[in-house]
């Protein structure tokens, strides 16, 4: 193994930089620009990570056979990348929006700390790694939930923290059933069993699996413990809200799909009974959410739902255990990052400019915010999977995925395809009638009262991008399908 | 600026055009793979060339109304911009080469041709625009679905390849005819048909006129398209995928025709003739599949219908269009009388209106459906050869055929009297003097130039044309003769009907006389409406109910029972458990219980031991007598006495010793006596103890030997 220190780098240097951003190095004025440059270097950083192959940093070991290292395999970079490519966007979004709030050492410090931590998380190479990380993460991301400090924010972040703690210590007990039956606790495509693990191990490996699951998706908003979202991202500030629902639930879809393909293995779960329950917990999610979300008044507890929803057509194309249904999950990883981040700091552009937070106030605020309803309304299609945007890539391969599924009942993956089309309905249901209320107000709006008010430039660019990204990647997802299928085709 | 772009844009249109037009004579290929993930592919000529041109020709001469027509209104950038998008991906869908192409570009065209609809951003073009998005939305989900299972079940999407696929087909039938019936919806939403028609009454009358023409003539017709492809390559022989088709195609056939009737708004007549005829080219579609091979006449009669549909909704729409530009009303008792004395309109709207009666030899409809009704002919020949117990219900579609045909005579008859021999409050020439512009009128009569044309140089004109599509179909070209006795036939017994409706119902029933003249009435029923009857309460309702029970799931976890009551139930068990060590019980009761148990198991054998040993050697009741002694005793006790006499006397005067050593003495040998009674006793007890245990181990090792 050559040099391959320079993994470390990406993280250290943010949690650093949060460290002295924490401390108030910077001050008012110097702030933006140093966390500006600190995401951006980040960023940076990455590009060795992704050119060089793949490479394995040892941190230190906990015992002879428990070594905490980070690895950049392509699952890694890909979410390394994302991440970090997100974090930046939303960083620089987040200025103007924080621009009235107090204690923002504090929110940067965090941020930039959370940023590392993630990058770590998407890094790690084995699964006590990845469980340091996770709680790392989960700790560090507590102040952004609870920044302004209101009750409801502070009952929201302890809803956090204890959902994410008992998710975290149901992995936990998945892992040290696991223990016996593994032949190393580092994660390696195939799955670690052992041969015990495969025969008499075999129920205890599956009860495991379930509770790692279950324990993961607890980020990912997998019902049933998915209560945390609709809590936290209302109260949190937008930006903190963006990056929760946009990234830190793919931290658990990352958790899953390491659980189910590299620590146990498709082959051992395909058709057993964990694979029909988590299926089942997926599609149920899928449909609920955006139910509930159409249901929902208050815009930002809106895309809370859908992200719940949404997630899970990630985790019901890692369910399928099939090679379309994980090309499918990962793209629709990359499309979901990028369309939520963008609805979540269009929702909080509007409440940066308006104050309003309820979708019935909303009538007309096309007419007043047209660059940030234009990026809305397109993501918002890529979201309900309408072609050319990547969302229909996504859920393309995700209903192949399932139609494909071999080891379960015929008429389940019939009903996967059909319930993430119902779901799409409902999306379109929620998020099209805020932009169609939005563009074409009813005459009863005064005409005088639509004043422009677009936000300055640093807010909606990075929204801009983030759409144009979704639909580019949309029409041109050559490359993205041509590396998941290597991922799929490397773990199945 | 957008003023200023509004010419450009037809000449924009009209390059297009020529565009098509060179793609129709050269054919051409166009694959773009990775696009979308599957890739696209097009691919040009034949029917799609000719369809292409169609498309192309349409948007050029509504583009040459649009300078006009836009002339006053707000928001003209964003309609120029989503009507290229909408034309854009209309060529898509014509020239697609797979069904994910069409797919791609279906979607596109539905989602940008919903500006059209809201363009006036009324509260009804809003609510039309509703219902517009939601059949688009949901048709082309449903249709993704059927893609789903056709890519899976068959492993192709391409047009040429999809045919064989079906063939070859081997699994269960079951999943490919659903699978086309969900491939089907979505086109059968964008094209109107029964029960999936209701946007279009509804969005034809609130969009502008130049997009209404294309919303009914070509945006139906991608429809179509989609319907053909499914129902003639994925289904042949497929008898009753047909039936049903045919059935389907009859009902919007009568119904778009009776709306039609009934309407009292042009351009919802007009909208509502749209579904009619959709479902007169349905039909054609269902018999060409249900003949199979010999379908020929109904594939040629199709295509020939919709070219005819395109081309009269083009011209009725821009009368429509020039109508509403002048009064800004499309109500007839509002328009009364318009067209009097404006010879071009006249004459523009009698092309369109004579050939959607299909009245010959003007009409160009007439030579279409006449051989649409020359297929459902054949096809009523071949049940009658077959014997089968179908023929009586499709001799009563062929019927039914006749008197659809007669309902929109009858309903073209209404418009035409309407606009152009009544008196009314439409009458008169606007202030200018003109009532529309040099290049509107081109339009108008670009748009009809070609109807009269068609009608009467049908053979030489409209066979050739059709000829080119037949390869699109999977046919062989053909000669027609229309103009003969059966057609003409078919075409007098319409028009009967036609009149008799027009002098009966609608004279009659439809009109009623006031004084100063006469008032169109709506005589139909406010309450008869599918969509706000049965599609808007359901849609509704549904989320509420569903989303009321998926609360209760979804909420579950966060609810008092697991927030509170479990935990209070887990907290309280916990408290008792943790008191539990310091209670009374604990501390007192249970160790003394325990103590005693203990005691008493610890005793146990010892006392069954001295038990035993009592009933074995039960010692006589010791009377309590003087010790005696023997003679030994006796003496050596006397001699004592003796001596301690001896002593008190002399030394021990102050403190005497006893004088009783005989009975001492005698008490203690006694006493060894005794003693050594007991250590008999013991070492007998012993002794028989461990005998009874020799006698047990024996009979112990006896028993275990014994049965081996």
């Amino acid at each position: 193994m050559t040099a391959s220190w320079y993994l470390i780098i990406p993280v250290l240097f943010p949690v650093l930089a949060g460290i002295l951003t924490a401390c108030g190095l910077f001050g008012n004025r110097a702030r933006r620009a140093a966390v500006s440059c600190c995401l951006g270097i980040n960023v940076l950083l990455m590009i060795p990570v992704l050119l060089d192959g793949e490479k394995a940093f040892q941190l230190f070991s906990l015992s002879r056979n428990l070594p905490v290292f980070l690895k950049s395999d392509d699952i890694a970079k890909f979410f390394a990348a994302l991440m970090n490519l997100v974090w930046f966007g939303v960083g620089i979004y987040s200025f103007e929006y924080m621009e009235h709030e107090g204690s923002l050492d504090r929110y940067y410090g965090f941020y930039l700390m959370t940023g590392g931590a993630l990058t770590a998380l998407a890094m790690s190479g084995s699964i006590v790694t990845f469980y340091m990380f996770y709680e790392l993460m989960a700790l560090l991301s507590v102040p952004m939930v609870v920044h302004t400090m209101q009750k409801d924010a502070v009952a929201a972040g302890i809803k956090y923290l204890i959902y994410s703690v008992l998710g975290a210590s149901l992995a936990l007990l998945g892992m040290f059933l696991l223990a016996g039956n593994i032949s190393s606790f580092s994660f390696a495509p195939g799955g670690v069993l052992n041969d015990a693990g495969k025969g008499e191990g075999r129920s205890t490996v599956l009860a495991a699996g379930m509770l790692l699951i279950i324990g993961f998706g607890t980020k990912a908003g997998m019902f049933p413990l998915h209560g945390w979202l609709p809590t936290a991202h209302p109260v949190a500030p937008a930006p903190a809200s963006a990056v929760l629902s946009g990234i830190i639930t793919k931290s658990g879809v990352l958790g899953v799909y390491r659980v189910v393909y590299e620590l146990i293995g498709a082959e051992t779960l395909r058709g057993s009974w964990v694979q029909i329950v988590f299926l089942a917990l997926t599609m149920f999610t899928v449909f609920s959410g955006s139910l509930l979300a159409y249901k929902e008044q208050v815009l930002k507890k809106r895309l809370a739902y859908s992200s719940v929803s949404q997630v899970s057509y990630v985790l019901f194309g890692l369910a399928t255990m099939t090679a379309p249904g994980v090309t499918g999950a990962l793209l629709h990883v990359c499309a979901h990052s990028l369309i939520k981040d963008t609805l979540f700091m269009s929702a909080g552009a509007i409440i940066h400019k308006t104050g309003k937070t309820r979708v019935e106030e909303l009538e007309g605020i096309g007419k007043r915010m047209p660059k940030v309803m234009a990026c809305f309304t397109a993501v918002s299609l890529g979201l309900v999977g309408i072609p050319p945007c990547l969302g229909f890539v996504s859920k393309w391969y995700l209903a192949q995925g399932s139609l494909a599924a071999a080891g379960i009942p015929q008429w389940l993956t019939w009903l996967g395809p059909a319930v993430l089309l119902v779901s799409a309905l409902l999306t379109a249901g929620y998020l099209l009638s805020i932009a169609i209320r939005g563009f074409f107000p009813s005459r009863e709006i005064p005409a005088e009262s639509l004043t422009k008010c677009d936000p300055g430039a640093s807010m909606w660019i990075p929204m801009a991008c983030f759409a144009l990204l979704s639909v580019a990647l949309g029409v041109f997802p050559g490359k993205l399908i041509a590396l998941f299928s290597s991922i799929a085709a490397s773990v199945l | 600026m957008k003023k200023r772009m509004l010419p450009a844009f037809p000449a924009f249109l009209a390059a297009v055009l020529a565009g098509s037009v060179w793609l129709c004579l050269r054919p051409a290929e166009l694959s773009l793979p990775g696009i979308c993930g599957m890739g696209l592919s097009f691919r040009t000529g034949g029917f799609r060339g000719m369809y292409g041109v169609l498309c192309a020709f349409m948007w050029t001469v509504t583009g040459m109304l649009t300078p006009e027509y836009f002339r006053h209104d707000q928001h003209t950038g964003r309609y120029l911009v989503f009507n290229l998008v909408t034309l854009g991906a209309t060529l898509g869908v014509f020239y697609a080469d797979d069904l994910f192409t069409t797919l791609v570009c279906f979607e596109v065209m539905s989602l940008a041709s919903y500006i059209w609809v809201v363009q006036e951003e009324t509260p009804e073009a809003m609510r039309a625009g509703q219902t517009y998005l939601a059949v688009a939305v949901i048709g082309g989900l449903v249709t993704l679905m059927g893609l789903f299972l056709l890519w899976r079940h068959l492993g192709t999407l391409r047009y040429d390849e999809l045919r064989e696929a079906a063939a070859a087909f081997t699994g269960n039938r079951g999943i490919l005819t659903a699978a086309s019936w969900l491939t089907m919806f979505g086109f059968a939403a964008k094209a109107g048909l029964f029960p999936v028609h209701i946007w279009l009454p509804k969005a034809h009358p609130v969009a502008p006129a130049p997009a209404s023409a294309i919303l009914s003539g070509m945006l139906t017709k991608t429809g179509i398209l989609g319907i053909a492809v499914v129902a003639l390559r994925l289904n042949q022989g497929n008898e009753a995928f047909g039936q049903v088709l045919l059935g389907l195609g009859a009902v919007t056939m009568f119904l778009g025709a009776v709306l039609g009737l009934f309407s009292v708004n042009l351009k919802r007549t007009l909208a509502c003739s749209s579904v009619s005829q959709v479902g007169f080219i349905v039909v054609g579609i269902a018999v060409t599949l249900l003949l199979g091979h010999h379908g020929t006449t109904a594939a040629y009669g199709t295509v020939l219908h919709m070219v005819n549909h395109s081309l009269c909704k083009l011209c009725l729409f821009l009368c429509a269009g020039t109508v509403f530009m002048n009064l800004e009303e499309l109500d007839l008792n509002r328009i009364r009388g318009f067209g009097r004395g404006k010879p071009l309109l006249h004459a523009v709207f009698l092309c369109g209106a004579l050939s959607i009666g299909c009245i010959p030899p003007l009409g160009a409809g007439f030579n279409s459906k006449s051989l649409l009704h020359e297929g459902l002919l054949e096809y009523l020949e071949v049940l009658a050869e077959n014997g089968s117990g179908a023929w009586g219900a499709v001799k009563a579609l062929e019927i039914l055929f006749l008197v659809s045909g007669g309902l929109t005579v009858a309903y073209m008859t209404k418009l035409y009297v309407c606009l152009f021999v009544e008196k009314g409050p439409g009458e008169g020439k606007p202030a200018g003097g003109r009532y529309v512009s040099r290049l509107s009128a081109l339009a108008l009569i670009l748009s009809a130039a070609a109807l009269p044309v068609f009608g009467i140089a049908g053979r030489q004109l409209m066979s050739p044309l059709a000829g080119m599509s037949m390869d699109f179909f999977g046919f062989g070209e053909k000669d027609f003769v229309f103009f003969n006795w059966e057609n003409l036939k078919g075409a007098l017994i319409s028009i009967g009907i036609g009149a008799a409706v027009y002098l009966t119902v609608v004279r009659k029933w439809m009109i009623r006389r006031e004084e100063g003249g006469s008032v169109y009435l709506d005589r139909w029923p406010a309450w008869l409406d599918l969509e706000e009857r049965v599609y808007r309460p359901v849609l509704r309702i549904l989320p509420d109910v569903l989303a009321a029970v998926d609360r209760r799931i979804m909420e579950f976890p966060d609810s008092t029972l697991v927030k509170e009551t479990i935990p209070k139930g887990i907290a309280g068990l916990t408290g008792f458990l943790a008191g539990l060590p310091e209670s009374f019980a604990c501390v007192r009761v249970i160790p003394a219980a325990v103590t005693a148990l203990c005691r008493f198991l610890c005793e146990l054998p010892e006392r069954m031991t001295v038990l035993a040993h009592r009933l074995f050697f039960r010692r006589d009741k010791i009377k309590k007598q003087v010790p005696v002694g023997n003679a030994f005793t006796y003496r050596l006790g006397c001699f004592l006495n003796r001596c301690a006499g001896l002593l008190n006397r002399t030394v021990l005067r102050s403190r005497p010793l006893r004088q009783d050593f005989e009975y001492v003495l005698a008490m203690q040998q006694q006493e060894a006596t005794e003693e050594q009674d007991r250590v008999v006793n013991s070492v007998s007890y012993g002794f028989l103890l461990m005998l009874a245990g020799i006698v047990i181990v024996v009979i112990v090792l006896l028993w275990h030997r014994g049965p081996g």
